[in-house]
């Protein structure tokens, strides 16, 4: 079992989360969904797993490379 | 018969030969699952067609004479689908594979002949570095270096490379310059071992993280496609080279054409989402485009903004760009460049078509991007895309902006260029060109705003592109496969027998 943090890979505001903690989400799964450059962009699962927290709520804004959520793997 | 004595001295020495380490480690090896330097050849190539070269070769070394058999790299030639390859499957039972006098004059053979005759090289990669006590000393070390082409790269054929288990030194050199790269899930590829790092900067290192697939399939780049066992590595070496011709001077193989579907492209109306706001992924785009399952992915995990991958249009090879939407939007960043402009040199070097699908709202700007050279990158893949000589064909699907729409083959750097009635041109949205150019913001001022905004907003949509001949065809999307069939017949360069200048073919393999 590994954790892994899922970052913002772009700046944005969290528009709405998708995945409740304690769900399974498949490889390329969506987590959450970020309003940014008025696009919907999707914040995708990078391994199978169990979403394990999220740190963020809706309407957050958040910047590049900022920790969303925690992914438990394996 | 005079001979006899002497055929039974040969055949005892090929027959020590091929057993390579001997039996206890070859059953080591097999109790991993892991194929050894023979059984993979055996996989790779057209059953019965290997021809070994330097079966008998040993090291120079006199008490390792008995214990080098082929001196672990078995070389030859064979063939792929009736096609002739070079290969050099790295035997780590003998001494790891390390590399030694002898052997590396039978690597620079193979590569030499595959050169001249006009054969790819295929190089199955395990190796633990440079053999020692071999290469000890200052009077080895100027044996080395004969050879000041050794590490050139002309592409003159294609080069792949199969990593498959520890890969230091030669294995992961050539690895480095090769065109295609697959890695086995548990390979390690790095300058030296994790216990020679670990000694030499007196920390442990973790194999995994000192070479293993997440770091080159997502962080380095260096590995094009990630499998999890030596019969699928070996299987997709030789899918990759049915893309490509044998060598420079020729142009891919055709494939046949398969029957048109009709519901693949009525598909793309409901792939791409018409409103903005929406994102899409654009590899079922790719799917619906082109042959049923021709489409390979080079770098997927890598800068994945962009993706690039081989394909087949009608039979024929393709290369594709595209952006992809679900990915940041679709805005390219620095290691999404490097990906379309290493894919790029493949394509230019090896007279692969080019097929942008672009869908971008531009380059990603911030401080990341800025520390890793952005514009740099967007310069390089540019430079790339300009000096490109085979057939290059962009289809615009909705946004395309700023430097973004020349980089994807906007205006005159593409052969043809299509919008789809969603595209959406423009150098940047009106709404931060307002902010920019006079500076009012909404929040301030809503009224002033609005009507400055309705002072730079010009036409954007696809009609306005092909009044003035920007686009050469506004497509309905369900046309696109026909659309670059026929685009690509008529700029398929037929005067020079579909070969290309190739510019890109001394480009870095690795950028």
């Amino acid at each position: 079992m590994r954790e892994i943090v899922v970052e913002a890979e772009i700046a944005g505001t969290v528009w709405k989360i998708e995945t409740a903690v304690g769900e399974a989400v498949e490889e390329e799964g969506i987590l959450m969904i970020l309003e940014s450059m008025k696009m919907e962009i999707p914040v995708l699962a990078p391994e199978a797993g169990t979403l394990a927290a999220i740190t963020v709520a809706e309407g957050d804004t958040v910047r590049e490379g900022q920790p969303l959520a925690t992914l438990t793997v394996g | 018969m005079g001979f006899q004595r002497q055929l039974e001295e040969l055949e005892a020495r090929q027959r020590a030969a091929r057993a390579m380490g001997g039996p206890d480690k070859l059953a080591r090896r097999a109790e991993q699952g892991h194929l050894d330097a023979r059984a993979r050849l055996d996989v790779l190539l057209d059953a019965g067609s290997f021809r070994e070269v330097g079966l008998l070769a040993t090291s120079v070394v006199p008490q390792d004479r008995d214990r080098t058999p082929a001196d672990g790299k078995v070389s030859g030639f064979g063939r792929i689908d009736g096609r002739r390859v070079a290969v050099v499957s790295n035997d780590l039972t003998v001494k790891g594979a390390s590399s030694s006098a002898t052997n590396a004059k039978k690597i620079a053979y193979v590569k030499d002949t595959a050169t001249r005759s006009g054969m790819p090289v295929v190089f199955l990669g395990e190796s633990s570095g440079a053999r020692i006590p071999d290469v000890m000393g200052a009077q080895a070390m100027s044996q080395g270096g004969a050879d000041p082409q050794q590490y050139c790269r002309r592409r003159e054929t294609p080069w792949v490379s199969a990593v498959l288990g520890p890969c230091f030194g030669s294995s992961t050199w050539y690895t480095c310059l090769s065109d295609f790269v697959v890695m086995r899930k548990g390979a390690v590829l790095a300058v030296s071992s994790a216990r020679v790092t670990a000694l030499a900067i007196g920390e442990t290192v973790d194999p995994e993280e000192l070479g293993g697939w997440r770091l080159h399939a997502e962080v380095t780049g260096l590995a094009d496609a990630v499998v999890e066992t030596d019969e699928q590595a070996l299987a997709l070496v030789r899918r990759f080279l049915s893309y490509l011709p044998g060598h420079a001077g020729e142009a891919p193989p055709v494939a046949e054409a398969p029957a048109e579907d009709p519901a693949a492209a009525d598909r793309l109306l409901e792939l791409v989402p018409v409103e903005r706001s929406k994102v899409y992924d654009i590899r079922k785009v790719i799917g619906a485009v082109v042959d049923p399952d021709s489409f390979l992915p080079v770098k997927e995990r890598f800068g994945r903004a962009a993706v690039t991958g081989l394909a087949r249009l009608a039979g024929r090879s393709v290369g594709i760009v595209a952006t992809n939407p679900m990915i940041r939007g679709g805005a390219l960043d620095p290691a999404a460049c490097r990906k379309v402009t290493s894919f790029l040199a493949l394509c230019d070097s090896f007279h692969i078509p080019i097929v942008m699908l672009v869908d971008t709202p531009g380059f990603l700007v911030g401080v990341e991007g800025e520390r890793k050279a952005a514009p740099a990158q967007i310069m390089n893949m540019m430079h790339a895309l300009q000096l490109c000589s085979v057939p290059k064909i962009s289809v615009i699907l909705r946004k395309s902006y700023g430097q973004a729409f020349l980089n994807l083959g906007g205006g005159r750097n593409s052969n043809e260029s299509a919008a789809w009635t969603t595209a959406d041109v423009s150098f940047m949205d009106p709404q931060i060109g307002v902010s920019v150019v006079l500076g009012i913001r909404r929040e301030d001022d809503p009224e002033a705003f609005e009507a400055a905004r309705g002072q730079l907003t010009r036409g954007t949509s696809a009609y306005d592109m092909a009044q003035v001949f920007g686009v050469q065809t506004v497509l309905d999307p369900r046309d696109t496969r026909a659309f670059l069939i026929e685009a690509l017949a008529t700029h398929a360069a037929a005067r020079g027998g579909g070969l290309g200048r190739r510019e890109l073919s001394a480009w870095p393999t690795y950028i």
